[in-house]
């Protein structure tokens, strides 16, 4: 167990710190112990740290056998999710790591078929091979909008076979310069080149999915102004960076009125923070999100109300936008207590009820026990010990979160776009592998 | 933010001696300080007007002495005298004015920022510029409320505005009032003293200040003599009418006090002018008793008697906040020997429930608690919901503290179909003839200070000076003895959290609202109360009977016609 270093406090900082100069399995439990011990907590950060260590992971693993690394991965993925598994975003980013490396096995096994295919039919595959580069490295390297998802999107639906297909050779003929391959094990004779790659593209792959973590709010904040119109009054709740992206985007060209309820005990204090500007502590969230402009800052009117005003207020609300902890394949999401009664309030008063997310957090799971969905917290955040005579007398209860029904969501947004709550099994089933919903 | 000291400074006799049994409360939220117009300039003319006259007297004497020999100017005494302590006078009153005008904001500055003068600053500077003119005759009684004014203005001004939430904006109205200075004279101490416990939520709970004001009007009615040239019916109920201004500029009335007071006022009207006057009050007291005996101490044991029949075994019961007679429902219940479980649900900032929890327990009930963030949770496992009520109005809606219509709710929305009863118990006092459709259109608006949070962390090196709880502990026992309404417990754990509050809030300098008065665009709202809709409310326990909510315009009728 290696002491994270100097003056950090144990968590995502420390742990990115750490990673390169710690082996990979001493990471692997330090990963491990911080999810336990939740000093790592927010989705983000969880998503974060488990991508970084699966990079690690791939680039640790000597193998170039597809077959080793998926076993690798669920490996390292099935403890992970055993330390936490309530942090579902750990189980979705071991999944799409997953899926990445199927699908670069699958494509070699593609290009093997294709490779012999020519080969027997003797038409060289260089002029593809040729006009190839350029597309795959604007396409790999442009970032942003390319880099969202290594999966396909809905509008490129018919695009993404016949490109990963393209991918590989290119690699193929870059990897050639390099060492001497040797046959790989699974006995293909004309595989052995493509399965070299199989290493680097995930590596590429899981620093797409890296990517798109670090840029996933403005993604979705680039929604914004389709779904706030002036002098509206919104309703939110709890601090999330992605809402107040959101938000902060739409103030920047539009006047509306912000309702913020302050989630006591749990999250009240990050919540004052964000709606006061002031910060006073370091978050584990990175860094450049406490440089942010809290919305007063914009000319913003923000009404911060106690968690128990919401019913009272919610007949002047226009809209009710939401973040979230994670969301299931079913439309229903998990997020912090108290959103359940919103969601709810917003229905009873027929107010929209609108969800952002990263599509990361989208899980594959759906849920059938909710209550083992919940989290419970320190009980001395309701009652302080203060208050020690009255704390051994009852039972004292702090859900962390809510189960909320895809009915009382009206819409998602998500890096992709919006989408109705039933359309998101088909967002699952873009994202993962159906081999890989149980790791 | 040292200077919010927990005694209140209060100069006149009467003022000290009704605040003593509040000195243990939090004292000033800083900029609230507003006392009425016509106090302090009656104050503060009354010893100057003196202090002239004797100037006057003086001078007029040496210039008699000084110049016995001018018949002339002795001859014109009495029309020149006049007119040259007029000139004297006036010109004396702008020195004053100036020199207060400089001593007032130098006692402020000191405090620098706009938030801390409190009025231990504007008392202080006052106090210093008495002190000073002090050779100069006693002219300079410290006029706390125009320093006050002053300060204030120089503060808040526009800003407070900023402050106000602008769909709630007819409800701030003037602030609450803070110390007791500046109160009519008329007002009885009795009553300076339940104001202050009021605002403090010290007596809190719709029925204990129901119950508080009655007897404090008790007592102002035994002191009161009938003035020569009128008759008690005729004078009593304006005398009585100062006393109620002064209440609701401590905070607004409750819907029970006002149907108690109006009842009140009725029967005075009905008293025979001939009747003498120690009969005509002997009539009052024993109307105010039987008034509180008939509408509310009994009331509730007929509510808590047919509520707890409404329990049975392996029940869960949700309830929110603190409510008496639901306490007392539960209590019955447990009594009973019925083996049901509690699961209370609080909200911030008042904690409420926190002490209907401690009480339920020491009584062994098996309790449950969770905040406002857990309803989903707590309504899950729950059998029925017991809510007490602020009021009921005439559309059959419930009144209550602000989160109640959560709770009932989330009772009607469990999955499944399955709905779980929603029941209130109110007494008809609590009935009103008006109507509410939203929450906003009536309400009560707290200080918004209250919202800023308590860090545990810091309470450590700040606890609640153990004296000051006690005294308000066994101050809010007298109160709550007295009625049936809100038990003492209640109150006493009401104030050691008001108290454990106002002393986080003053030194919790790390909190990121403290300064929420200076940034632009933040706006903090504290609402009292939120409109339950009446289909959420499957039945109302009073004291006449279980009905449907549509049935309350009826049972108001009923009842205020009597």
């Amino acid at each position: 167990m290696p002491a994270t270093s100097g003056p950090l406090t144990p968590g995502l900082a420390s742990f990115l710190k750490t990673l390169r100069t710690n082996p990979i399995d001493t990471s692997i439990d330090n990963l491990i112990s911080l999810l336990k011990r939740r000093q790592i907590r927010h989705s983000r950060s969880c998503a974060t740290a488990t991508a970084y260590l699966l990079r690690g992971v791939i680039s640790a693993s000597r193998t170039n056998d597809a077959n080793k690394l998926i076993e690798r991965v669920q490996n390292v993925g099935r403890r992970l999710m055993a330390a936490q598994p309530r942090e579902m975003v750990v189980g979705n980013i071991v999944r799409r790591v997953l899926g990445l490396i199927r699908d670069e096995a699958e494509d070699d096994r593609e290009g093997d078929f294709n490779l012999s295919e020519a080969g027997s039919e003797s038409q060289p595959q260089t002029p593809r091979g040729l006009d190839d580069p350029t597309d795959v490295l604007s396409a790999r390297h442009d970032g942003s909008d390319r880099g969202a998802s290594r999966q396909p999107l809905p509008a490129l639906t018919a695009a993404p076979i016949s490109m990963f297909s393209l991918l590989s050779h290119p690699d193929t003929e870059n990897s050639l310069p390099g060492t001497p391959v040797s046959a790989s094990p699974s006995g293909r004779l004309l595989g052995h080149a493509p399965s070299k790659d199989i290493r680097a593209e995930v590596l590429d792959g899981i620093s797409e999915i890296i990517d798109e973590l670090t840029q996933v709010d403005d993604q979705i904040a680039a929604y914004a102004l389709d779904h706030i119109h002036s002098n509206e009054i919104i309703l939110t709740h709890t601090s999330s960076t992605t809402v107040q992206k959101f938000l902060l985007k739409a103030a920047a060209k539009r006047k509306f009125t912000v309702i913020h309820a302050e989630a006591f005990p749990n999250n009240h204090e990050a919540t004052h923070a964000t709606v006061s500007g002031a910060n006073p502590y370091d978050d584990e969230l990175l860094s450049t999100e406490s440089f942010q402009k809290p919305l007063i800052a914009l000319g913003i009117t923000v009404i911060l109300i106690p968690d128990s005003a919401v019913f009272a207020l919610m007949s002047r609300v226009n809209k009710v936008i939401l973040g979230t902890h994670s969301v299931l394949a079913n439309g229903g999401l998990v997020a912090s207590a108290g959103t359940r009664v919103i969601a709810r309030a917003a229905k009873v008063h027929q107010t929209p009820v609108v969800v952002v997310s990263g599509v990361y957090k989208l899980s594959p799971v759906y849920p059938f026990d909710f209550d083992s969905l919940i989290e419970y917290g320190d009980a001395s955040k309701v009652i302080s010990y203060e208050d020690g005579d009255l704390v051994d007398q009852i039972d004292v209860q702090n859900p962390l979160y809510d189960y909320v029904p895809a009915e009382l969501i009206d819409l998602y947004i998500t890096n992709l776009g919006g989408h109705a709550p039933s359309y998101l099994y088909r967002i699952v089933s873009d994202h993962y592998r159906k081999e890989d919903i149980s790791v | 933010m040292t200077s919010s000291t927990p005694t209140a400074p209060s100069p006149s006799p009467a003022a000290a001696a009704a605040a003593t049994p509040t000195t243990s409360t939090p004292s000033t939220a800083p900029t609230s300080s507003k006392p009425t117009k016509q106090q302090p300039s009656s104050q503060s003319q009354k010893p100057s007007k003196s202090a002239t006259k004797s100037k006057d007297a003086a001078t007029a004497a040496t210039s008699a002495t000084a110049a016995p020999a001018d018949s002339a100017t002795a001859q014109l005494t009495p029309a020149e005298l006049k007119k040259r302590a007029k000139a004297e006078k006036a010109a004396r009153r702008a020195r004053e004015r100036a020199e207060r005008e400089s001593s007032g904001p130098a006692g402020g500055a000191p405090s620098g920022g706009a938030a801390t003068p409190g009025k231990k600053d504007g008392s202080g500077g006052g106090g210093g510029g008495g002190s000073a003119a002090g050779a100069s005759g006693s002219k300079q009684v410290p006029r706390r409320g125009s320093a006050q004014n002053a300060s204030q203005n120089g503060g808040g001004g526009s800003k407070a505005d900023d402050k106000n939430v602008a769909v709630f904006g007819h409800l701030y109205g003037q602030q609450r009032r803070t110390t007791v200075a500046g109160a009519g004279k008329e007002v009885h101490p009795a009553v300076l003293a339940l104001g202050l416990q009021m605002r403090d939520y010290v007596v809190c709970g719709s029925s204990a200040r129901c119950v508080a004001t009655l007897l404090a009007f008790k007592r102002v009615i035994e002191a009161y003599t009938t003035p020569m040239g009128t008759s008690l019916p005729r004078h009593l109920t304006t005398y009585l009418s100062h006393q109620i201004t002064y209440l609701s500029t401590c905070r607004p009335l409750s819907i029970s006090q006002g149907n108690a007071i109006r009842a009140l006022k009725l029967a005075i009207s009905s008293i025979d002018p001939s009747t003498p006057e120690a009969e005509a009050k002997a009539f009052l007291g024993e109307f105010i008793d039987s008034f509180i005996r008939e509408k509310i101490t009994v009331a509730d044991q007929v509510i808590a008697s047919s509520a707890a029949q409404k329990i049975q075994d392996g029940d869960v019961i949700v309830t929110f906040a603190g409510s008496s007679i639901v306490k007392q429902t539960l209590l019955l219940a447990h009594k009973q020997g019925k083996k049901f479980r509690v699961s209370i649900i609080d909200s911030r900032p008042l904690f409420e429930g926190k002490s209907l929890a401690r009480t339920l327990a020491n009584a062994g009930l098996d309790v449950q608690y969770s905040l406002v963030h857990g309803i989903s949770h707590a309504i899950k496992a729950a059998s029925k919901v017991f809510l007490g009520a602020h009021a009921m109005t005439s559309n059959g809606r419930l009144y209550s503290r602000v989160g109640t219509a959560l709770v009932a709710m989330s009772a009607k929305e469990r999955a499944g179909g399955v709905e779980v009863p929603v029941i209130v118990c109110c007494e008809t006092v609590k009935f009103t003839d008006r109507v509410a459709l939203d929450s906003i259109v009536v309400n009560e608006i707290a200080d918004a200070d209250e919202l800023i949070t308590a860090e545990p962390m810091q309470q450590l090196t700040g606890l609640p000076d153990p004296a000051a709880v006690t005294v308000s502990a066994a101050d809010a026992k007298k109160g709550g003895g007295g009625g049936g309404g809100k038990s003492a417990a209640a109150a006493a754990a009401a104030a050691a959290n008001a108290a454990a509050e106002s002393n986080t809030l003053a030194q919790n300098v790390s909190s990121p609202l403290t300064g929420w008065k200076e940034s632009a665009n933040l706006q903090l709202l504290n609402i009292m109360y939120d409109v339950t809709p009446a289909e959420y409310v499957d039945m109302v326990v009073t004291e006449m009977g279980s009905l449907p909510p549509s049935a309350v315009p009826i049972v108001h009728r009923m009842s205020t016609n009597l």
